[in-house]
């Protein structure tokens, strides 16, 4: 599919050692008569600039789950999910009784139609998933891959994961297959949600004039550094001001994301996402980040720069490209 | 009536757009209680020290940037403060983009852009995106956060859906198949027919969640106290030749269209 026309600049091999992500769910594609076994791998990362959770003395700190009766610690085995009614009644549902609900959805993705990708509004798109193969023989896999590539078409089908029915899109991008989940149509408004003005036909010499300043800011390709998060600059360097000084520096042992999303209920098994899909899919895969700067620590980052002097000049030049990309984001 | 949650100005050349902001989804999803399996009582979560399982008030919390698995830097409260971006009303343009260069994996989460005072501005930009064929790349601040955003036109109104950032967002290269799995030439033109017999227009109305419809009928026959069957998933027949399992969707399909 054309859709990655941006060429990450991953050329540094930093770049592409593998991905630390979620595996989520195990199911089968069906499409037709032809069943393909996949693991849903979360594909969207945390931000590089997510905090952990410490205290004032620079502990570690976790979560911990405690029943508001017994004031006992609680593990996932113990927890199970309830319903309030709008007569206030607690109504018990366990994972068993989630899965009966729908036992087929629980198990399959049923492709059910394939559209052209392009004819899906951006409005819908709301979050991105790895298919990797999880069965025997891949060729299945390869096929629809190449065949949805082929014909520039998508399927759409649904699953259930952890109690919720997601609609999604199987998308074939670089040989690798992803679901991306969809938003149903009634969870998206319409514009008289918001009372917003009737759609009227502006003067067409207002609509010229803005037509040409979008041609002069049109572009045939993105810039990374348009997209690349900000924050991680501002937060670089107050890191490296605390960490020259050296009060604030911690060492906990234990460290937990402030605002991991996927966690703690069951989250899910960290894997390394290459790793895996050299395993399962295909022995020459690289996974490649849009943007990955120097580490900010700066006792690695001086280690690193030994390293590097040390060897040849060749690869002197190749971290060269890196800072340069560097400069282009302190701009934008 | 859904309101307005922001207003800004869209900056481009010599234009200015002022617009407000409404979220362009509602949330249905069914919301659960963690519970205490043998007693229902409701959990409630606490912040523990990972050392000593102690519980720690919300005022000793601070954050942390970890440097590796063993070293961070503590940030004061004081300190992430002066990481909070100036507050501004600009919505500045990057770039117009054809949609293609934007991998869906980019898209988070869709507000619509209403017209604030100058619906003809307003309008003209809609309808000159429109006649583009374009995104436009967006950056703001809102409140005390830095957004990215693609800027669309939909049915005649503007749309600005957040973008996940560079870092979050991986894709692939180099995937080969070995040469047993590569898919063969008749393989291939078969998988094509059956996607050309199921091949269709996206029509989202017809996708409804059907799952949910079920679990909130379950919800209802326990509450009236109803015993609830418990099925057993089928087991999956074996599984013929690809080939064969291809011909045999096909005329599957087939077979669907004519009744």
């Amino acid at each position: 599919m054309p859709r990655r026309k941006h060429s990450p600049p991953a050329t540094a091999p930093e770049a592409t050692s593998g991905a630390a992500v979620r595996s989520l769910w195990s199911g089968t594609i069906t499409f037709g008569l032809v069943s393909i076994p996949v693991d849903l791998l979360s594909a969207v990362r945390p931000r590089q600039t997510a905090l952990k959770l410490v205290d004032k003395g620079g502990h570690a700190l976790g979560r911990q789950y405690r029943c508001s009766k017994e004031n006992k610690r609680l593990d996932n085995d113990d927890l199970v999910r309830g319903y309030e009614t709008e007569a206030g009644k607690m109504v018990e549902i366990t994972d068993a009784e989630f899965e009966s609900v729908a036992p087929e959805m629980s198990a399959d993705i049923e492709l059910r139609n394939f559209v052209p990708l392009q004819q899906i509004p951006i409005i819908y798109f709301q979050k991105p998933y790895f298919l990797a193969p999880a069965g025997k023989s891949v060729k299945a896999y390869h096929l629809l891959a190449a065949t949805m590539e082929r014909t520039g078409r998508v399927a759409i089908g649904s699953f259930v994961l952890r109690g919720h029915e997601y609609l999604v899109a199987i998308v074939a991008d670089n040989g690798v297959l992803r679901a991306d989940t969809l938003r149903y149509a009634d969870e998206i408004r319409t514009p008289g949600a918001m009372d917003l003005p009737k759609r009227a036909k502006a003067p067409a010499k207002k609509v010229d004039q803005i037509v040409k300043e979008i041609d002069e800011l049109t572009r045939g390709e993105l810039d990374v550094a348009e997209l690349a998060d900000q924050d991680a600059r501002a937060l670089q360097q107050l890191v490296e001001a605390k960490q020259k000084e050296g009060d604030s520096v911690i060492h906990p042992s234990g460290l937990e994301a402030a605002d991991d999303l996927e966690a703690p209920a069951g989250g899910g098994k960290v894997i390394d996402l290459m790793a895996v899909l050299r395993k399962s899919l295909s022995k020459n895969v690289r996974v490649n980040n849009a943007e990955s700067g120097p580490p900010i620590d700066l006792a690695e980052r001086r280690a690193r720069k030994q390293k590097a002097t040390a060897k040849s000049p060749s690869r002197k030049r190749s971290t060269t490209p890196r800072k340069a990309s560097r400069k282009r984001s302190g701009r934008a | 009536m859904a309101r307005a949650i922001w207003k800004g100005v869209i900056e481009l050349g010599r234009h200015s757009v002022g617009v407000k902001m409404y979220s362009a989804v509602e949330d249905h999803t069914v919301h659960f209680h963690m519970l205490h399996r043998t007693d229902d009582a409701p959990v409630e979560q606490h912040i523990i020290r990972k050392d000593t399982g102690k519980e720690v008030g919300k005022e000793e919390i601070r954050k942390a940037f970890a440097l590796n698995k063993t070293t961070a830097v503590l940030l004061e409260p004081a300190d992430l403060e002066k990481l909070v971006p100036p507050e501004s009303r600009d919505i500045h343009l990057c770039r117009f983009v054809a949609p293609s260069v934007l991998s869906d994996q980019w898209y988070e989460r869709p507000y619509y852009l209403g017209p604030d005072t100058d619906e003809d501005s307003y309008f003209a930009l809609v309808q000159a995106i429109e006649r583009k064929k374009v995104i436009g790349i967006a950056r703001w601040v809102m409140r005390k956060k830095r957004y990215v955003g693609a800027l669309s036109a939909l049915n005649g109104y503007l749309v600005m859906s957040t973008l996940r950032r560079a870092d979050q967002v991986l894709s692939f290269s180099g995937v080969e198949p070995a040469k047993t799995a590569a898919p063969q030439a008749s393989e291939l033109k078969l998988a094509e027919q059956l996607v050309s017999s199921i091949s269709a227009d996206f029509e989202p109305e017809q996708w409804h969640n059907e799952y949910r419809k079920r679990v909130c009928q379950l919800i209802e026959a326990k509450a009236r106290g109803e015993k609830i069957d418990r099925h057993v998933p089928k087991k999956r027949a074996p599984q013929a030749s690809l080939a064969e399992s291809l011909r045999a969707s096909i005329a599957a399909a087939k077979e669907k269209k004519v009744a």
